[in-house]
């Protein structure tokens, strides 16, 4: 910080003084500001949970049908593998407030790692699935040509497509504000003191995992027993 | 903070860990163990409580009073809009005369219509 | 020594310390600053929509094709729609008052985040040159309607895909504004100011923001659907999927109906300012107006079904939209009733801004009521889609936003610039608007009650006599917006200077030492033990001394 921050001070009619909060050095604001904008994602994934179930109440056995199908191996990995991801990104924020600066770092590595590992089983399962020829663009998923599948289930996989492929940019996204909140680590910017930045990013992290918490059910598990 | 918050906090994380880990082998038993004619409603149950688990505590959401107040706005906002879209397709496209198909028709009877769209 | 903010140097910029003045304020993070900016650029694309609109009001002149075709008539509402919603009335009151006047009135420095404030005005820009960009591209701008519903929207050739994109980026940018003005009204509020001490008008911005920020990333999403449709072909607005278009309408609605309380509320902020300072008086009921706010944000997220009366929906769900929409209509007249027993007894000065506010009562009552007349769905199954709703919309958004809209602009014209307009033509300007809207916007409720169809380019004879009517308001209400901003834009340069409380008002705006306002706001951030309204004798009880901040009444 190139100025230091002074909070001013307003005196009342009796001569008590009080502190004024600033734009500056509001933690708490921060930390206000960043879950709004997390509202704002579950504002969005619940309309897209709203449109899925809607269809699901239309097509329930093409829903079904759709979703065995789906790989519960790769699915279900990257169901631990997030949630393992959860874990390092929190232990790290942990370590930053207790001082430990270094350990922090690792830990944002690891996330870093596992969230890559997610995004290659992802791009492993899509591959899979476009070799089966259920892809966006391909015959099964139009209508009207004798590959096309019935609408329940284009509707399933436009649906999955959609929806994963959104979280998947948001795991990108969390990448790229891992990676630039290594740099701010760096440049001293986040501290054992002022880490802000660090918490922020953590919740994101918190809320990408939980938008998997209920897409993973939703999509792979609900055709689960019913053998394939 | 202290050695001894770092290593009662980190603790609880890894508690909560065990808590998730165990709630999503829960979620692989279940379709073929119990409750299956419920699959459904099971699955996102096991999903809420795990959102509960991660939002209060690894969200640190614990504690928090407006924030608190804030999230539980939003979503009883889009509660709203399910049940109101839901009860309203109950109602509406899956009642007698729906015409909810599962594959386009393609019927070809030129002759009785009055005006047909040209595209 | 403060200079004002107009021509305050190189600090308080996103990026280094500028020394041209044009990248100073290109790259500034002031709120003040950053307010002027959205003003000039929301009513250039104000007119250039005005004048769309008088292009398809010389179409309609007559029926049958004169200066436009079918085709293009449709680009045309559509470009005017997008336009006026997105570029225009959404940002609207929030972007410009909002940034320059709110944080003053409750002592703050600047927002919560000044330099996502910044980056939010270039997103706008962003979002608004997507938008313009796609009039010269491929098959021209869309043809949908601002409403955009499936399948036409997703089958026609026109660019609705960059309108979508730009729509999406505009929402962005209003989630941002209302995100940010949550947090400087939870954060930055000044020492002593609890809520029930904040002037209304930012109890107007405050329930604003919550309907920007939950509602607004409905519509994002809708619209990224419709996008993924029209590209991937994802299936779901499209029947030949089985997809369901009434879904789109739904989730469009979703939003867009919380939208026009995103409009209204802080409009009807400016009018709780204006009551009281051009009545002399305190305001009646000011907790009551303070919850009628936070209760229309909050049932306004209940009733978008009544856009969809006639599109399929069950009985059930029609009744129960049917009698929240009139619910939701009743803390509205709560709040008239209360600025009407402001006035009572006040004694009434009627400056230019008092003018505009005592209009919109009327114009605003006219929409209100005619609202609650089509919430009665036996009602709405006759004049959905006519003429009628065009009228009923327009009179509450055109009549009731944008009016208040420019009754603000000649209430915090001196605040901003520290001049002052002449007030007999700021008057006159009034009156021709005032009667040139009403010209041109009444005749089209009996149109619409007699059949005649929104969005048509062609119509029966016996419509024409509407559509002169409607035209000949429209020169008149056209000469009025000229000759209104002339008024206003040759007093920035030329008005008489004036002080800073040029209305001898009590909000904590009206108490800076320089006029125009000093870059830093208020010298010492003061301490609230006061109401913002208190008034004995027609004259402010408080009164402060303006070095450093403290009451000396």
């Amino acid at each position: 910080m190139s100025h230091e921050y002074v909070p001013e001070i307003a005196t009342d009619r009796n001569g008590k003084k009080h502190e004024v909060q600033g734009w500056q050095g509001d933690t708490y604001g921060g930390k206000l500001g960043f879950w709004l904008f997390m509202l704002t994602e579950i504002m969005m994934f619940g309309a897209l949970f709203l449109t899925l179930t809607y269809y699901y109440s239309l097509h329930h056995q093409d829903f079904i049908e759709a979703s065995s199908h789906l790989n519960r191996l790769l699915g279900g990995t990257n169901t631990v593998v997030l949630l393992v991801s959860a874990l390092t990104m929190g232990l790290g924020l942990l370590k930053m407030r207790a001082g430990d600066v270094k350990g922090a770092k690792l830990m944002i590595y690891a996330t870093i790692i596992l969230a890559f590992i997610f995004l290659g089983i992802k791009a492993v399962e899509w591959t899979e699935e476009y070799n089966h020829g259920v892809f966006l663009g391909l015959d099964a998923l139009q209508s009207g040509n004798e590959h096309s599948r019935p609408f329940g289930q284009i509707l399933f996989y436009g649906m999955y497509f959609t929806m994963t492929g959104l979280h998947g940019v948001h795991i990108i996204i969390g990448i790229g504000l891992m990676v630039w909140l290594l740099k701010r680590i760096n440049a001293g910017k986040v501290t054992t003191e002022h880490n802000i930045l660090h918490f922020n990013i953590a919740l994101y992290w918190d809320l990408v995992h939980l938008i998997w918490v209920f897409v993973f059910p939703y999509y792979y598990m609900i055709g689960a027993g019913h053998g394939h | 903070m202290d050695i001894n918050t770092y290593k009662a906090q980190r603790a609880g994380y890894y508690k909560v860990l065990g808590g998730l880990l165990l709630l999503t082998a829960i979620t692989f038993i279940q379709p073929h163990m119990f409750l299956q004619n419920a699959t459904f409603g099971v699955q996102l149950m096991i999903g809420a409580v795990k959102a509960w688990l991660i939002v209060m505590y690894y969200m640190h959401m614990k504690g928090e009073t407006l924030i608190g107040w804030t999230v539980v706005f939003a979503m009883t906002l889009v509660a709203f809009f399910f049940i109101v879209v839901m009860v309203d397709v109950d109602h509406f496209q899956n009642m007698e005369g729906s015409h909810i198909t599962s594959q386009p028709h393609i019927e070809v009877d030129y002759g009785h219509h009055t005006a047909s769209h040209e595209e | 020594m403060s200079k004002s903010y107009l021509e305050a140097g190189e600090t308080h910029c996103a990026i280094g310390h500028p020394k041209s003045v044009f990248w100073q304020w290109m790259l500034t993070v002031d709120h003040k600053r950053i307010g002027l900016m959205y003003a000039a650029v929301i009513f250039t694309f104000f007119f250039v929509a005005v004048f769309v609109a008088l292009t398809m009001r010389i179409e309609l002149f007559a029926p049958g094709a004169q200066i436009l075709d079918g085709d293009t008539f449709n680009q045309a509402f559509t470009l005017h729609g997008v336009i006026m919603v997105f570029l225009f009335i959404i940002p609207g009151v929030p972007a410009v008052f909002g940034n320059i006047v709110m944080p003053l009135m409750i002592g703050a420095k600047d927002v919560s985040f000044p330099r996502l404030n910044w980056f939010t005005f270039w997103l706008y820009i962003f979002g608004a040159l997507i938008a313009l960009s796609s009039l010269w591209t491929g098959e021209g701008f869309a043809d949908t309607g601002w409403t955009f519903y499936a399948p036409y929207s997703l089958n026609t050739n026109t660019n609705v895909v960059t309108t979508l994109v730009a729509a999406f980026v505009l929402g962005m940018a209003s989630i941002l504004t209302g995100l940010n003005f949550l947090v400087t009204i939870h954060r930055l509020r000044a020492p002593g100011m609890d809520f029930f001490k904040m002037p209304l008008f930012v109890w107007g911005i405050y329930a604003t923001a919550w309907i920007q920020l939950l509602a607004t990333p409905v519509v994002g999403i809708t619209l990224i659907l419709a996008i993924l449709e029209k590209v991937f072909g994802i299936g779901i607005f499209d029947p030949s999927k089985g997809g369901d278009p009434v879904l789109f309408e739904h989730l469009f609605w979703i939003y867009s109906h919380p939208a026009v309380y995103l409009m209204i509320l802080p409009a009807f902020g400016i009018m709780s300012e204006i009551i009281p300072v051009f009545s002399r008086r305190e305001i009646f009921g000011y907790r009551t107006i303070a919850l009628s706010s936070a209760s229309i944000a909050g049932i306004g997220y209940l009733v978008w079904g009544h856009h969809l009366f006639t599109s399929g929906m069950s009985d059930l769900a029609k009744t129960v939209f049917s009698f929240l929409t009139f619910f939701v209509a009743i803390p509205t007249g709560i709040k008239f009733y209360d600025w009407v027993a402001t006035m009572y007894k006040g004694q009434i000065h009627m400056n230019a801004p008092m003018l505009w506010a005592l209009g919109t009562m009327v114009t605003f009552v006219i929409g209100g009521l005619t609202g609650v007349t089509i919430a009665m769905v036996g009602a709405d199954i006759h004049l959905q889609d006519t003429y009628y709703s065009v009228a009923h919309f327009h009179y509450a958004m055109l009549g009731g936003v944008v009016f208040l809209l420019f009754a603000g602009l000649h209430y915090w014209f001196p605040l901003m610039f520290g001049r002052i307009y002449s007030e007999k033509h700021a008057k006159r300007a009034f009156y021709f608007n005032f009667i040139g809207f009403n010209m041109l916007w009444f005749p089209m409720f009996i149109a619409g009650y007699q059949g005649m169809p929104r969005r048509y380019f062609d119509y029966l004879p016996e419509f024409q006599i509407y559509h002169q009517i409607s035209f000949f308001g429209a020169l008149v209400f056209i000469t009025g917006l000229i000759y209104m901003f002339t008024v206003l834009i040759s007093a920035i340069k030329k008005g008489e200077k004036v002080g800073s409380n040029h209305w001898n008002a009590t909000t904590l705006e009206w108490h800076l030492p320089t006029s125009p306002p000093p870059l830093e706001n208020h010298s010492k951030v003061p301490y609230v033990d006061f109401r913002p309204y208190e008034y004995h004798h027609g004259e402010p009880v408080v009164k402060f001394n303006l070095e450093t901040m403290q009451r000396i009444d």
